[in-house]
């Protein structure tokens, strides 16, 4: 069997490659699916530590994690949706307009 | 015997008595949900919501006993009950300004109502919370509704790109919080505050420590702590302005609840961590602030930069780690909520008329046009600086004296350099109105209700920093109860 500690550092890989992947993509919808990724990668380390502690609460709390990522995730794609009728672009460099 | 029964006979029936003011808030929200589908009477929403919210407000001095109920994960103590109250009243300021608002912007959406009440709900049960699975479900609960509040705007583009930097922003917050809290649950075991604190004790090993550290981000970013603060100057410019005061006045004070909440409730032991981690974060706050604030012209952005600054000051108080410290931030941050809707309120008064830009020039004259409007604008400015005699003064008194009495002397210094940077931008607004002729004799249309709620507003301010002494012992009693429930429990 696999140890729980390997799936904790793939859950902190994916966590720092969303992370990074908010700084540096200019598209918008590339942002949104890089929060989707933080978000699930907190869903492994729950299991991952459920596994180290014979326990179900980290899972259950996987659930609200998950209806919280569609939450946010259609939010998100409703904006990118009226963004993208407004503006014909989804590129971030091309469409800020607040700034200072 | 049905599973249900057997599960109802194992544990007992919760005490929903205590859940009163969330179970009203809630049916008047789906309420509205199924109203607005048959009428488009904006008058006729906002009187049920604001009757909802009343009646919730009253239904707060019927619960005489307080408890903890829905099987350990909500408490209600006299501290999720004062915030509540203040919650409730101030969201009932807004709903009364809210109507001629949107009238005058043409951008009705019946989603206003129901989703400001979701987020209301929100955070009542943020400031509730004795579990991590509790405090989390709350703040997502308030953040997902006002990240709609933020785009809804017909027609607007601004709107949608502040709602959608918010929402990547705040979702990025999501996920750090979340993987906060995996790695406390991974140390100890639990999601109760009282079993990670007693799990934790002074031992605070490597997982702990990077759990804190991530909690203290995501709630810093939150609160729009620097250097987490990039949404909120763009989402406070491009919301309808009543929904800003919203969120800069009644969920900035949610979240500062939850945040004492958390710290003293899971974390008593490892006090001096967090109390250094946010003394940078209030630094950094109060700098960056009020320094970039100076150079706005446009005076919605530029009261967003307050408010940041405004954190900064706030949970600057936390960098003490004792219970002057919290008693200070609780002061402050009841008295901020005023001045901070009071500000915005003033603003989407005035913006509803034809030639209000928000600019700062628009304020030159305003004295002369309406010397009263002016006047409330001047104890607003002047309590957000920290003029004796307002309630702003005796805020930032009581995190000063609070930082003194546990010795962390450099943050008092940048308290009050800061302050007096401040100066820079809240008097060139009092200056405009009160040094400048008017450019041209345009009258604004202000409606009955705005001016009482603004003259409230400013009169209240005024009145808390003459008497203190009313908050203070609030305050005193607040953090009593909340530090008397983290070592009962």
């Amino acid at each position: 069997m696999v140890p729980y500690e390997y799936y904790l550092v793939l859950s902190g890989l994916l966590m720092v490659l969303g992370f990074i992947g908010i700084i540096v993509r200019k598209n918008i919808i590339a942002l949104l699916i890089s929060t989707e990724l933080m978000l699930n990668s907190v869903n492994i380390a729950f299991v991952a530590f459920d596994m180290k502690l014979h326990d179900v609460a980290g899972q259950v709390f996987v659930f609200f994690i998950l209806t919280i990522a569609a939450a946010e995730a259609a939010i998100g794609l409703g904006l990118i949706m009226a963004i993208y009728r407004m503006k014909k672009d989804v590129d971030v460099t091309k469409i800020a307009e607040l700034k200072g | 015997m049905s599973i249900i029964q057997q599960i109802v006979s194992g544990l007992g029936t919760p005490n929903f008595f205590v859940l009163m003011p969330e179970i009203v808030v809630t049916v008047t929200a789906l309420l509205i949900l199924v109203v607005e589908l048959f009428t488009k009477n904006k008058t006729l929403l906002s009187t049920l919501a604001i009757s909802g919210l009343g009646l919730a407000t009253v239904s707060i001095f019927f619960i005489q006993q307080g408890d903890v109920t829905l099987f350990g994960l909500y408490i209600v103590d006299t501290f999720s009950l004062w915030f509540k109250f203040m919650i409730l009243i101030t969201s009932i300021l807004i709903f009364a300004v809210f109507n001629p608002y949107i009238e005058s912007k043409k951008t009705f959406y019946g989603e206003h109502y129901y989703l400001m009440l979701f987020a209301i709900v929100g955070m009542m049960i943020m400031v509730s919370s004795p579990n991590l699975v509790t405090f989390y479900i709350g703040l997502e609960l308030m953040s997902i509704s006002i990240y709609i509040l933020v785009g809804l705007w017909k027609k607007d583009y601004k709107s949608k790109e502040g709602a959608f930097k918010y929402l990547i922003i705040g979702g990025a917050g999501t996920a750090i919080i979340s993987y906060a809290i995996a790695l406390i649950y991974g140390k100890t075991g639990s999601f109760d505050f009282l079993r990670i604190a007693s799990e934790i004790q002074d031992k605070a090993d490597i997982g702990v420590l990077g759990g804190l550290l991530l909690l203290i981000v995501g709630l810093a970013l939150k609160a729009s702590a620097v250097p987490f603060h990039f949404w909120t100057p763009d989402a406070y410019e491009s919301a309808p302005t009543p929904i800003t005061a919203f969120m800069g006045g009644v969920a900035k004070l949610a979240t500062y609840a939850v945040i004492v909440r958390v710290l003293i409730g899971a974390f008593p032991f490892s006090e001096e961590i967090w109390a250094y981690g946010w003394a940078i974060l209030a630094a950094a706050s109060m700098i960056i602030g009020n320094f970039v604030a100076l150079r706005q012209k446009d005076v919605k952005r530029m009261l967003a930069y307050s408010s940041i600054a405004h954190t900064g000051y706030i949970v600057g108080a936390l960098a003490s780690g004792n219970a002057i410290g919290f008693q200070a931030l609780i002061f402050y941050s009841l008295v901020y909520v005023f001045m901070a809707i009071g500000g915005f309120i003033f603003l989407s008064a005035f913006e509803k008329n034809e030639g209000w830009t928000n600019h700062i020039d628009d304020f030159k004259g305003l004295a002369k046009k309406h010397p009263v409007m002016a006047l409330y604008m001047l104890i607003l400015m002047f309590s957000m600086l920290g003029i004796p005699p307002t309630a702003g003064f005796m805020g930032k008194f009581g995190v000063f004296i609070a930082l003194i009495s546990a010795d962390v002397w450099w943050l008092a210094v940048v308290l009050v350099i800061t302050s007096i940077v401040s100066a820079g931008y809240y008097l060139k607004i009092v200056a405009n109105m009160y040094m400048h002729e008017p450019v041209n004799d345009r009258k604004f249309n202000l409606t009955p209700m705005e001016k009482s709620v603004i003259a409230f507003l400013s009169i209240l301010t005024l009145l808390l920093g003459i008497y203190p002494a009313i908050f203070w012992d609030i305050s005193n009693l607040l953090t009593q109860s909340l530090v008397m429930v983290s070592i009962a429990r």
